[in-house]
């Protein structure tokens, strides 16, 4: 009897196959969790893991997600947004500034040759004059996806990578601009002169509004409700969505849009700060892989082996790599690089990634492309990956490795505090060291392990005094029971590009404080302030001594770059006497030779002073090996 | 009877970027279709269609492939799903593809994405499943309604099948079935233009698809899809369906009451 009720209620139990959105994100994300380190491990970039495991979920593959879902290729869409707003918020606008004619003469080359290949290769089979110029322009854009392999051999300041690294802004605004004249065209409709000027004007409204529009609006929020960082990360995602929004009203499509509001909000959102983590993660977890996946369920391996799928995608290959191949090497004599330079500059300019696969899928979905020329886009996005990838680790460790120079000054601003009063001015101060590069500012206060529980209540205020001058300084604590050991420790951790030391006294003792001593072992530049200044109404610099042999010190140097970033215009040179003499509102910056800046009295109330002391590398010629030996004696 | 219309040669030929089209008359697309007229989507006689989403649809595609007229045939419904086309190159029918039907037919890529609806004479209200059950149905043969009635509705009794659209309206209107289902626009359309009589009273939670038919293994199916996502891209479909339609299709979406069903 009981048997049978057994039976009973296991022949009731019905298991249905699995539908509806719960199963499709986990399918979703199962392929986001395992495609990458799949391929990966075979040595192919993980991107490639994601397009494949679209095709295996897709409706081409195991069906597991249909034809007609919409939901993945709707948040696909939301994903290509935010892969062309990480792209344009990436980017150092500072290399394209310091490196402006090399950039410009180079990033002409690299959107030009491909551009002119690429729109050959399309006439040259009958294609329509927006589907060839599509084709030239998403072969003229480029994605600096080996990037991080060139940086973590210390090349990120090479003028070949700089160069590379600032072209793209060039070739990818224009890929951009020219995909906005294209889907214009065929979307708006009217003669070629209406579209123009709907385009143009178009542009400059989204390039007004993105520039600077937005960038004020932004900081203003990050000022006033960014304490709390959820906040700060919808206020970067609204950013985004109101620029696509904002293209898509004039016709312009929205990925342009994302992309200039990327490059808009470049300076507010550090590459190394706490924003750009979040935004990163949110983009490499959901949005970007989600975007690829569902570009991966358009590949079909049939259409992908078939005859005229290869021979186009031969051609796209041909041409963009041709393409790249001339523009780097006929830039070489002009930029005045050896050839292990213009290969690793070709290396970093020949992976197509996201703005290629924006601009095809756009061609795709406005009718302009069939599949069997995305797959063709695929197959060359695959070969230029792993042709730049095999390129770069060929020449890489051949390049010299650049002596750290005064650009990069600002990457990476590391704050270590005595007392949290400092914290206004300091924070003010690596604010404005950190601005012209993008930087991030982190701030740091000393506590010994007794006092612990005491000085983490100041990290609040530490933070809401960080906000308020527009930086995220993700304040913590550096426990230790000396305050040099914590900030040697901190440097070590973080590897910032500078160190200002907040001391109590600048006089106490007079020299061998806990800044100069941790400078002994910190080998980026180091500052030592003291003082405080409510607001910076001024900037003094010590004049500048030369050395005995007639050569300036680097700290001189530095001392000059630090005055014209904190105080712009608004600097005054004054005799090494001078610093005793300060005012509220002050800020005396002065290089370590000048001796007298140190020997004098602490600034008085309301004033600040910047000590910069000598970088220990390299030594400047005839050097005071005397400041080396005395710091290496006080470690 | 063939109808053969004149579309005017297009200036603006197909890129072999986006699939090349090949007729099976040189210069001549050809369209098959079941009911004409079918309110809002074949307008006219088969002799002379006047227009309609649909047929509209065939001349915009015309026009992209560089053809100078479209050819509209007519054919059972049935039989156009089980892949017998009529020679034609393509069928607009209100087609929903599914895998069945993949057997013997090629598809585009969707240009509606519509939910069946309820259409009932007025005065007929369908508030829950229980009231939908006790109904009288028809549908046309050989439609996905069939099996989404009796999967998702479970009526008392078997529902009644005919022949097209016209045939199952005039039922309803008879008061030989009480509700019937077809494509959301359609549904739409067909209560408008009944002077009253007929109102669309409940859509069902089930996404369908509407898409261009070729014959199975077409070389024509790339190109037509290019075309499809450009006109939806440029709004042309969407243009299509408030001209001749009516604006009402495009919110009746949100507008007419989802009935919770048995799936």
């Amino acid at each position: 009897m009981i048997v049978s009720l057994h039976a009973l209620v296991i022949a009731a139990i019905t298991v249905k196959s699995p539908t509806g959105p719960a199963w499709q994100f986990l399918v979703l994300f199962l392929v986001v969790i395992i495609g990458p380190p799949l391929l990966e491990r075979a040595r192919l970039p993980g991107i490639i893991g994601l397009l494949v495991g679209g095709y295996v979920i897709g409706p081409h593959g195991l069906n597991l997600i249909g034809a007609g879902n919409t939901t993945v290729p709707e948040l696909g869409q939301l994903g290509l947004l935010y892969l062309m707003f990480v792209a344009g918020v990436e980017l150092d606008i500072g290399l394209v500034r310091l490196h402006r004619r090399d950039v410009i003469l180079f990033g002409l080359a690299a959107f030009g040759f491909p551009m002119l290949f690429g729109s050959a290769v399309g006439f040259s089979m009958s294609w329509s004059v927006p589907a060839a110029i599509l084709l030239g322009s998403l072969m003229a854009s480029h994605t600096l996806l080996v990037y991080p392999t060139v940086r973590e051999v210390g090349l990120a300041a090479h003028r070949a990578v700089a160069t590379a690294v600032g072209a793209t802004v060039l070739t990818d605004t224009a890929s951009l601009v020219v995909l906005a004249f294209v889907s214009g065209s065929q979307l708006e409709g009217g003669s070629l002169a209406s579209i123009a000027v709907q385009v143009v004007v178009g542009l400059v409204a989204l390039s007004a509004f993105c520039f600077l529009v937005l960038p004020r609006l932004v900081l203003l929020g990050f000022r006033y409700l960014g304490t709390d960082r959820v906040v700060r990360y919808l206020l970067a995602l609204a950013s985004l969505l109101a620029a696509a929004t904002f293209a898509a009203s004039f016709g312009i499509e929205g990925i342009v849009g994302a992309f200039f509001a990327g490059l808009g909000l470049n300076r507010l959102v550090p590459n190394e700060g706490p924003l750009m983590e979040r935004i990163d993660f949110f983009g490499s977890a959901v949005f970007v892989p989600i975007f690829l996946v569902s570009v991966g369920m358009l590949l079909q391996p049939k259409v992908m082996v078939e005859g005229e799928t290869l021979k186009l995608a031969g051609l796209f290959i041909l041409a963009s790599v041709g393409g790249k191949v001339v523009a780097t090497f006929s830039s070489k004599r002009g930029l005045h690089l050896s050839m292990k330079e213009t290969v690793l500059m070709l290396g970093l300019t020949m992976p197509q990634a996201a703005a290629t696969l924006a601009a095809t899928v756009i061609g795709f979905n406005i009718g302009l492309f069939d599949q069997a020329v995305v797959n063709a886009v695929l197959v060359l996005i695959l070969a230029s990956i792993v042709g730049a990838t095999l390129i770069v680790d060929r020449v890489k460790n051949d390049v010299p490795v650049p002596k750290a120079g005064r650009h990069g000054l600002g990457r990476s601003v590391l704050v270590a505090l005595e007392e949290p009063a400092q914290a206004q001015t300091a924070f003010a101060i690596a604010a404005g060291i950190a601005a012209p590069d993008g930087g991030v500012v982190r701030g740091f206060l000393a506590s010994k392990p007794e006092e612990k529980r005491v000085r983490e209540a100041s990290l609040k205020e530490l933070r809401r005094v960080g906000f308020a001058i527009g930086v995220d300084v993700d304040p913590a604590l550096m426990v230790d029971s000396s305050f040099a050991d914590g900030v040697v420790n901190a440097a070590a951790r973080l590897e910032p590009s500078f160190v200002i030391v907040g001391q109590r006294s600048a006089t106490d003792p007079a020299f061998g404080g806990p800044g100069e001593s941790a400078a002994a072992s910190i080998p980026s530049p180091v500052a030592i302030m003291s003082g405080g200044a409510a607001k910076i109404r001024e900037v003094l610099l010590i004049h500048a001594q030369e050395s005995s042999n007639g050569e300036p010190y680097d700290s001189v140097g530095i001392s000059a770059e630090l005055a014209a970033r904190v105080g712009g215009k608004n600097v005054t040179i004054v005799s090494a006497g001078s610093a005793a003499d300060l005012t509220p509102g002050q800020l005396c910056i002065a290089p370590v030779p000048s001796l007298d800046a140190l020997a004098g009295s602490d600034p008085p109330s309301g004033a600040a002073l910047l000590v910069v002391l000598e970088p220990p590398e390299p030594l400047p010629p005839g050097g005071d090996r005397w400041m080396v030996s005395l710091r290496q004696a006080r470690i | 009877m063939p109808a053969l219309l004149a579309v005017g040669c297009g200036d603006r030929t197909t890129s072999p970027a986006a699939g090349t089209f090949t007729p099976r008359t040189p210069g001549v697309l050809s369209v098959v279709t079941t009911d004409i007229p079918t309110p809002g989507f074949w307008e006219g006689t088969p002799a002379n269609v006047t227009g309609g989403f649909e047929y509209e649809l065939a001349k915009l595609l015309a026009k992209r492939f560089g053809l100078r007229s479209v050819q509209v045939k007519t054919e059972h419904f049935h039989q156009i799903v089980s892949g017998q086309l009529d020679g034609a190159d393509l069928a607009l029918d209100l087609i929903t593809p599914t895998a069945e039907r993949e057997r013997s037919l090629a598809f585009s890529a969707p240009y509606l994405n519509s939910p069946p609806t309820v259409v009932v004479r007025t005065g007929t209200s369908v508030p829950d499943l229980a009231t939908a059950q006790s109904l009288r149905w028809g549908v046309v043969r050989g439609t996905t309604f069939v099996g989404i009635v009796n999967a998702m509705v479970g009526p008392d009794g078997p529902p009644r099948l005919y022949d097209d659209t016209t045939e199952a309206v005039a039922a309803l209107e008879d008061r030989q079935i009480d509700a019937m289902l077809l494509d959301l626009p359609l549904a739409v359309v067909t209560a408008n233009r009944s002077h009253g009589r007929l109102s669309a009273a409940a859509q069902l939670p089930e996404a369908e698809m509407i898409a261009a038919a070729m014959p199975k293994g077409s070389d024509n199916q790339e190109a037509v899809d290019s075309a499809i996502r450009a006109f939806t891209a440029d709004g042309s479909i969407d243009h299509l369906l408030r001209v001749w339609v009516g604006t009402e299709a495009a919110t009746a979406e949100t507008s007419i009451p989802l009935l919770q069903t048995m799936r």
